[in-house]
């Protein structure tokens, strides 16, 4: 097949051209973004090179691994563990199902890291596989520009090679952060929460994001004792502000300790642990203590500078919607560029960019109706706007459909009330937040059990613009949960976009 | 997390004014965790049924033109003691007699005694579903999950002294709390629409009348949605034998079952007693289970089942049940006899409740399996009795019934002719691992549109990998070639049917294979699969030489 390198104003290069760079492109960071890239950049017939530094599940300026974050540090370890905290609440429920469980039962958190940490490796290994199988040439190293064309990867070895590309991308992702408290050093960040030796009886947790309210999930599903501080008077920032209360509620119902408007002023290493003292004056004394406030991405040692790549004020590379940076033939995808920090966004990027660059098609990645999910437990997934974001842009009315239900799995709970009594207070909500003129639905929100799953057909028809007659006029599947979604027929509320509650009563 | 997302400033509109907003919505109070079940109990109409105005309008013109006022001729000067009597409080019933209330008819609905086992005087308000079908079987479905969860928490570090055990007896006595539970609410609910319950069962005496244990109540319009129950089949011994009203209550757990039957509720009945530990042997009398669907999954459920250790004899029909003298049963078949079981279980079909109805007598036509023939309106032959739900034997799934139900209050009290619209209805096996599934098979697809694309994944889920357990995930999506829609999607796997239901709206929709793609995935999440099926596994063309000839003869010109 013949290569194309048709990009809007550029005149493709003539073979001669071309024949002076060793790849016509080279990826540096072999995450979940710059894999794609690669090796969608392959097939279109494209020759390419990809550099990533050696495997550690802890990263660092000189760590990291095929499969980036997602598969190392983020996504795929993190689910694992939801799974395991998961099981152990299950457990507890299989009693009032008439099931004889032992009172005492364990968990043993060595057995399940390594069992997660041979998952890692295997799957490192498949992407490795992958690269190959694209015919991507795989360099074990750190690497860096040298000049617009030219990349320098530092081997293990600590030899430099320098390969000339027609084409940069810039896929090296980002970092957990901790922020500048006195003390920090002895807290930890979600890459060494995923691989600690110990399991922490209790925790500290420290920030009201997601991965905030995932580890706080995780460790209290296992048995700690967790706090939970954040700045806000309610947890995930940006998500809707009911679905919020009911994260909150949930976890509170689950035995998580929750610290609204608190953050920590020190922390000191004692005797028993790691002591914090908050803002409030309060002193908690723990075996660990996360920061998990933030992400920064990796741009610091790429070089960037000496070719002028321009950086937006938090660090991360500057793109136009082709992911392209102001160098013409450098580019970025990924959580290096701060756009929408998820995996699958990054994949999107990725094979958007090796469309526009080696497909000969110039095509921009969709950020509309990118829906998502907390692994909370039990977990939070939406798409499209929150309530809020729906008034603050709609010149009409707001229409909110709400469905709050105990999950017919916890309703037969009845004679055994008390030893699951939490479980049972635990409700699952569902939302539509729904254009009122139109009819078109611009938001739907759940949180409950199987969230995510269910979220994800609901993204497709909310993408395409589904109405709420639409979601109206498709038939139940009975008993689940999902079929709420398309049995909401009251109204709960209408909002006028000023933001002015419209009740009906 | 998503960075470009703006910081909402923190309202207060979710606390005390919502809660007061949803208890105004809700006929009980939230308090009752029961009531929010989703069991679409709860709210009153504005489901839209066409799928455009203008066909909404079409309709009905043609409805008006073509058909009688809906007494058709009884002297509407006439008193009735009901604008509408509905006999069979299930699903369908209780949805009809609600929605028509709400219109402002009058409504009475007429019910057998609660019993767990129907029959000729047995049955409950709430039905088959609530009582004897969709609810007690998942929540045994749930009971029985366990089991395969001890499993998987194994790999996940989880650790106990003993295996666990199920105690039946306390696991009955909790879902019959539950069902009991049930019925009140659903009696609530009728009650709370102003809808009249009477208990005994009713019989048609003559087309605006209907008797019930000797007292007669006249009504404008009747409808019959008493629903249908299980048939077990005239062989020798089949007194012994049990069905699935009987499945879900039995005074003991089977040591060892024959399951005989090859549908859904054979399926979900053998998983159930495989996940509480009993030996179970699935009978059926074709190759492969689950006729009707797609060949993949027939093929793909069975072997997981079989994985979980349950024993398919296909192509084995029963001939007879044993009884031996130490009490256990054999099961005589074509290909000879299985013996020592503790239980046999027909779940060889249901029938429609149509006897002792007084319908012959009143000139109501039934189809040859004896359910009630009806028209897109859900009238029968006689214009003032119509007919929702299992009776009809259309669609047999609540859901569907319950539409039914909504589209003939519409119709007959909200002046609004309503067809229940059957495209794409989306349905779910509650199997061990469950199926969900929406619009064509594949061979359906083939059928009906010639050229289809297939895309299939199976794969093992990030929790097996785990758990070392040996489950696998497939899933499919059947698309049209030339349109590009998607016209069918199928999965069996943990968390099926709930994933489906999203999908199915978008199916519905008339989707296309484009849209799926465009949409990002939710990660980790088996359900983003659906919309990350680059490749297609094949590509079916109903004419191959001449779709060859084209393409080489374009090929030429260029």
């Amino acid at each position: 097949m013949a290569r194309k390198m048709l990009i809007d104003g550029e005149i493709t290069q003539t073979n001669e051209e071309e024949a002076h760079y060793d790849f016509d492109l080279f990826v540096i960071g072999a995450g979940s973004g710059g894999v794609r890239a690669s090796r969608f950049s392959a097939n279109y017939g494209a020759k390419v090179g990809i550099c990533e530094l050696p495997f550690h599940p802890i990263s660092s300026e000189v760590i990291g691994g095929v499969g980036g974050t997602c598969v190392i540090r983020g996504c795929v370890p993190k689910k694992i563990l939801v799974y395991g905290a998961s099981l152990g609440g299950e457990i507890e429920d299989a009693r009032s199902y008439g099931w004889e469980v032992n009172e005492k039962v364990d968990f043993n958190w060595q057995k399940l890291l390594h069992k997660k940490t041979d998952e890692i490796l295997r799957l490192n290994g498949i992407y490795k596989r992958l690269l190959t199988n694209a015919g991507v040439k795989l360099f074990e190293g750190e690497g860096k520009l040298v000049g617009p064309n030219e990349v320098e990867v530092t081997q293990l070895d600590g030899t430099k090679l320098s390969y000339s590309a027609k084409h940069i991308l810039i896929a090296t992702g980002s970092r957990a952060q901790r922020p500048a408290i006195p003390g920090q050093e002895f807290a930890i960040t979600s890459d060494e929460a995923l691989s600690l030796e110990e399991f922490p009886k209790h925790a500290v947790v420290l920030g009201g994001g997601y991965i905030a309210v995932e580890f706080a999930s995780i460790w209290r599903g296992m048995g700690a004792t967790v706090e939970l501080l954040f700045r806000k008077e309610l947890p995930l920032r940006g998500f809707d502000d009911e679905m919020r209360a009911v994260v909150a509620r949930n976890m509170e119902g689950r035995g998580v300790n929750l610290h609204p408007r608190t953050t920590i002023t020190e922390v000191i290493k004692t005797e028993d642990g790691v002591k914090v003292t908050t803002d409030h004056g309060e002193e908690i004394t723990a075996d660990v203590v996360l920061f998990a406030t933030g992400r920064a991405p990796n741009t610091k040692r790429l070089n960037l500078e000496a070719v002028g790549v321009e950086l937006d004020k938090t660090g991360a590379v500057k793109v136009d919607e082709y992911s392209r940076t102001n160098i013409p033939n450098i580019w970025a995808v990924g959580d290096v560029t701060n756009r929408i920090n998820l995996t699958p966004v990054a994949l999107m990027e990725g094979t958007y960019f090796a469309k526009t660059v080696f497909g000969g098609q110039p095509s921009k990645p969709d950020y509309r109706d990118v829906p998502c999910a907390v692994f909370a437990i039990p977990p939070l997934s939406v798409v499209g706007l929150s309530e809020e974001q729906a008034i603050e842009q709609a010149n009409g009315d707001i229409s909110v459909f709400t469905s709050t239900f105990n999950p017919l799995k916890n309703t037969i709970s009845g004679i055994l009330l008390d030893s699951i009594k939490h479980r049972r207070q635990e409700k699952s909500v569902m939302k539509l937040v729904v254009d009122a003129e139109t009819d078109k639905v611009l938001g739907a929100s759940m949180c409950g059990p199987d969230a995510p799953e269910i979220m994800q057909g609901i993204a497709v028809a909310l993408k395409c613009g589904a109405t709420k007659a639409q979601l109206d006029s498709t038939v139940g599947i009975h008993p689940s949960a999902a079929e709420e979604f398309v049995t909401m027929r009251t109204e709960t509320r209408r909002v006028s976009g000023s933001g002015k509650p419209k009740t009906n009563l | 997390m998503v960075s470009s997302l703006a910081a909402p400033k923190l309202t207060t509109t979710f606390s005390s004014s919502t809660t007061l907003l949803f208890s105004k919505n809700l006929p009980l109070s939230l308090s009752n965790p029961f009531l929010s079940l989703p069991l679409n109990l709860t709210s009153s109409v504005t489901h839209l049924h066409c799928r455009s105005l203008s066909f909404c309008h079409r309709h009905r013109r043609g409805f008006v033109a073509a058909s009688a006022e809906p007494d058709n001729g009884a002297d509407s000067a006439r008193k009735y003691d009901f604008d509408l009597f509905t006999i069979g409080a299930g699903s369908g019933g209780v949805r009809a007699a609600r929605f028509a209330a709400n219109f402002g008819a009058s409504v009475a609905v007429c019910e057998l005694p609660f019993s767990t086992i129907s029959s000729e005087t047995g049955g409950g308000v709430g039905g088959t579903c609530v009582l004897r079908g969709c609810v007690p079987k998942k929540l045994l479905v749930y009971a029985s999950k366990y089991s395969h969860e001890f499993d998987e928490s194994h790999g996940f570090g989880w650790k106990y002294d003993s295996e666990p055990k199920n105690d039946w007896s306390t696991l009955i006595a909790n879902k019959n709390a539950e069902l009991q539970r049930l019925t009140g609410i659903y009696k609530n609910i009728l009650k709370n629409a102003g809808v009249s319950l009477i208990e005994g069962r009713g019989k048609i005496v003559d087309p605006h009348t209907v008797d019930v244990d000797g007292k007669l109540y006249s009504a404008r319009n009747i409808l019959i949605s008493v629903g249908g129950r299980p048939f077990i089949p005239d062989i020798p011994g089949s007194e012994y034998a049990i069905d699935s009203d009987a499945a879900l209550d039995l005074p003991s757990k089977p040591e060892k079952i024959a399951i005989i039957g090859g549908g859904y509720i054979a399926l979900e009945f053998a998983g159930i007693f495989s996940g509480l530990t009993s030996e179970v042997h699935v009978f059926i009398r074709q190759k492969k289970v689950l006729r009707g669907f797609d060949e993949e999954i027939r093929d793909f459920v069975a072997e997981q089942m079989s994985v979980r250790g349950i024993e398919f004899h296909t192509e084995e029909s029963p001939q007879a049940i044993i009884k031996v003298a130490d009490g256990s049963l054999s099961l005589k078949t074509n290909r000879g006899t299985v013996d020592g079981f503790s239980h046999i279980m027909f779940a060889t079909g249901r029938r429609p409740n149509t006897k002792n109805l007084g319908l012959e007598a009143m000139g109501v036509k039934l189809n040859k399996n004896g359910a009630i023939e009806v028209d897109e309106y859900s009238r029968t032959s006689v214009p003032s009795i119509w007919a929702v739900g299992d009776v009809t034997d259309r669609v047999n799934l609540t859901p569907v019934a319950l539409m039914e139900g909504g589209a003939l209050a519409k119709t007959i009290f909200h002046n609004e002719p309503t067809k229940p619209d059957y495209r794409a209805i989306p349905s779910a096996v509650f199997s061990q691992p469950p199926i969900g599934q929406v619009g064509l098979s594949e061979e359906q697809a083939v059928e009906q549109y010639g050229d289809v694309d297939i895309f299939t994944a199976n794969f093992r889920p990030l929790k097996a990998t785990l758990s070392g357990l040996p489950d696998r995930v497939f899933m499919k999506l059947v698309v049209c070639a030339k349109t590009n829609k998607v016209v069918g999607l199928h999965m069996c796997g943990e968390d099926s049917p709930e994933i489906v239901q999203g999908f199915a709206v978008a199916v519905k929709a008339g989707l296309t294979k484009a849209d799926f793609d465009a949409t990002v995935g939710i990660h980790p999440t088996a359900a983003e699969e659906f919309v990350t099926m680059r490749t297609p596994t094949r590509k079916i063309r109903s004419s191959p030489e001449g779709k060859t000839d084209s393409e080489v003869k374009a090929a030429a010109g260029v």
